[in-house]
């Protein structure tokens, strides 16, 4: 860097973008080590520290019972859940009668260990499209890529694992007018199906941390979602839905897991200062993805945790590609993912 | 109903699931003609129209457009009502084709078009089936005659179309119970027209050379079953199916309105003695769109050049932050 004092050749002064693209690792390096102003930003006018502010719109598809739009900088994701049923007999697999097992405890059924039902019955699909031209390393016409393969099995694993949906918000039940066995006794409540929610993801756009945006637009999207009542008709003999919005309920999500994702970016070795630092870039976009080698992404949720962030829950933790981020730097991160989610909370309910 | 499974994707139950049966529409006979839309538009007026390009800054050139539905959204029924049509267009490159195709003297234009899976009343999977491939040979056969391919030897061009949400065949009421209606693909004249109208836009915005700019426009002929005389045809413009009973026939052109050509013309239905009315009708829609997208693409014009404008005078504080880079 001192070597700048004497008059720099002007073949070596390159736009921007072209800077970016030839030399990327330098080019970032250069702008996260200057330090000619307190805070050191990234190519992208961040600071190290900062997330993009998702920008939430809900509710545009037509053909959806919860939709969303989320804007994260240039990332722009649409989601759609579609609610379709899943009949009696069609329930894949054989499980203890979850109607029975529930206690009927509808309301308060947080201990309630219903996730194995969601998923054994597979009652969530979760789906995401990259191939609409939303970058150019995504072209249709081929198979889902890896990039998109692994994304969608994080997705469907947060959802399972963080047990978002309550399986009781999706069965429907019936109970028999008149119990054949005993016509004093009334009759037993049935399991008569269940719904099954298709959780369609489309990027528009991708900048970066694909994962982030995608799983925030399921949340909102999931938080707009209205279930129409459903009921066994015996009359028809089979499933019958009111198409009264008073009567159609929201469902009620377990709490608000929100990702993080942080790439590191390794700084590389100069002769002249002797240490090669390390930067833990939060929300990193495409180029800085492209740079970064190991990256962590932390789920946190607080929901539960009343009002204050104080006592936050740790859903996951995810990190791979390096051994930079060690103990210290976690809770670092853990702490930032913290900060980050009331950002985001504020955001999915409206007061952004 | 059979549902394919995709490979490399999350599947529904094997089962199968089917879309919910509201029991007011089985039970009253009388509340589906409730929910029936109308027209109110005029027959020569279009639906608005919203577009905006570059919305994709990791493409080269892109583009959304939105045709609000014009009958208003029942707050009273959670059935959905006559969808929007949304549409985003993204075009990738021209880039040099790999080392393995053979020579072209001009660009190579790949167009996609898909359907999200949202996008109609029935679900739709991820793999393109073949109306979505014959919307791509469409398209194509309207941009090419346009596109100034020359200018490109050995380079490709990608269009990737997005149909978020797309036009209704019919109205939705009419599918179960009343078979007599004619449901042969009406909405996707529409959305082919819109189609050729965001994908045109994209590709200006992309900078590539164009002898004009082309837009999509459909025509219709509908029969108006409460009219007096049963014959009697009415020519419509920017039809919406959803809102007529019968429709006759359709039309839907990609026209280039300042050389007076056509470079794609899709016709459907029973036209009669006379298609050239109906093509007309067709072009005149078009034109109706093309002052939108001029407009934008100008607005998006001046924004490009007043950008560096005003810039130029905060430059010099930007130089002096300008991270110093030697090497």
């Amino acid at each position: 860097m001192a070597a700048a004092a004497s008059a720099p050749p002007p073949a070596l002064t390159f736009p921007r973008p072209i800077f970016a693209a030839v030399s990327s690792h330098p080019f970032l390096q250069a702008h996260l080590s200057s330090d000619q102003s307190k805070r050191t930003l990234r190519a992208n006018g961040r600071t190290a520290h900062e997330f993009r502010t998702p920008g939430i719109n809900t509710g545009s598809l037509t053909h959806c019972n919860g939709s969303a739009v989320v804007r994260l900088g240039n990332t722009t994701v649409v989601c759609g859940v579609r609610a379709e049923i899943l009949k009696e007999e069609d329930i894949p697999g054989t499980f203890a009668d979850p109607v029975l097992t529930a206690g009927g405890s509808d309301d308060n059924d947080d201990s309630a260990d219903d996730g194995n039902e969601v998923e054994a019955a597979r009652l969530l699909v979760p789906n995401v499209e990259l191939s609409t031209g939303s970058t150019p390393s995504h072209i249709p016409g081929n198979a889902p890529s890896t990039f998109a393969q692994t994304l969608i099995t994080r997705i469907r694993s947060l959802l399972h694992s963080t047990r978002l949906l309550r399986a009781s918000d999706l069965r429907i039940l019936h109970q028999p007018s008149t119990n054949p066995e005993d016509p004093d006794v009334p009759a037993e409540t049935e399991l008569k199906g269940y719904w099954v929610l298709y959780l369609d993801v489309f990027f528009i756009s991708i900048d970066g941390n694909a994962l982030d945006a995608s799983w925030i637009a399921i949340l909102a999207a999931l938080r707009d979602t209205l279930i129409p009542r459903a009921y066994f008709d015996e009359e028809y003999e089979g499933i019958l839905c009111s198409d009264s919005p008073k009567e159609a309920r929201r469902l009620r999500l377990r709490g608000l897991p929100v990702p993080s994702s942080f790439a590191v970016f390794e700084g590389r070795q100069e002769a002249e200062k002797g240490d090669g630092e390390d930067w833990v870039l939060s929300d990193p976009d495409a180029f800085e993805e492209a740079v970064c080698r190991e990256s962590v992404t932390v789920v946190v949720d607080c929901a539960s945790a009343g009002k204050g962030t104080n006592d936050a829950m740790i859903r996951r933790v995810e990190k791979s590609g390096g051994g930079i981020v060690n103990r210290e730097e976690l809770k670092g991160l853990v702490k930032r993912a913290i900060d980050h989610w009331s950002v985001v909370e504020g955001a999915l309910s409206g007061r952004a | 109903m059979a549902r394919r499974t995709f490979p490399r994707r999350n599947n529904a139950p094997s089962g199968g699931t089917c879309a919910p049966v509201f029991a007011r529409t089985i039970k009253e006979p009388g509340y589906l003609q409730t929910l029936r839309p109308s027209r109110s538009r005029g027959s020569n007026e279009l639906r608005k129209i919203f577009l905006q390009t570059s919305i994709i800054p990791s493409a080269s050139g892109s583009a959304y457009l939105e045709i609000p539905s014009s009958s208003p959204a029942s707050k009273s029924t959670l059935i959905p009502p006559t969808s929007s049509l949304k549409i985003t267009a993204s075009v990738q490159g021209p880039k040099p084709l790999p080392r393995s195709v053979p020579f072209s003297p001009s660009l190579l234009l790949t167009t996609t078009v898909k359907f999200a899976p949202f996008a109609t009343r029935h679900r739709r999977g991820y793999i393109r089936d073949s109306i979505e491939r014959d919307l791509g040979v469409h398209l194509e056969t309207a941009l090419r005659g346009v596109i100034i391919g020359e200018r490109w030897p050995k380079s490709g061009v990608e269009v990737v179309i997005t149909i978020l949400e797309g036009d209704e065949d019919g109205w939705w009421g009419d599918s179960g119970n009343d078979g007599s209606v004619n449901r042969g693909g009406w909405g996707l004249l529409n959305v082919l027209a819109g189609c050729i109208t965001v994908a045109s836009a994209a590709i200006t915005d992309a900078g590539i050379d164009c002898v004009d700019v082309v837009c999509g426009g459909v025509a219709a002929l509908t029969r108006d079953p409460a009219a007096r005389d049963k014959k009697e045809l009415v020519r419509i413009l920017d039809p919406c199916p959803a809102e007529h009973k019968e429709i006759v026939a359709a039309c839907a052109v990609g026209y280039l309105a300042s050389r007076d050509e056509i470079t794609e013309i899709w016709m459907k239905g029973d036209v009669g003695a006379d298609p050239n009315a109906l093509v007309e009708g067709a072009t005149h829609a078009a034109v109706g769109s093309l002052a939108v997208v001029k407009e934008v693409l100008l607005e998006a014009l001046q924004a490009k050049f007043q950008g560096p404008m005003e810039g130029n005078e905060s430059g010099l504080k930007r130089k002096a932050q300008d991270v110093e880079m030697t090497g």
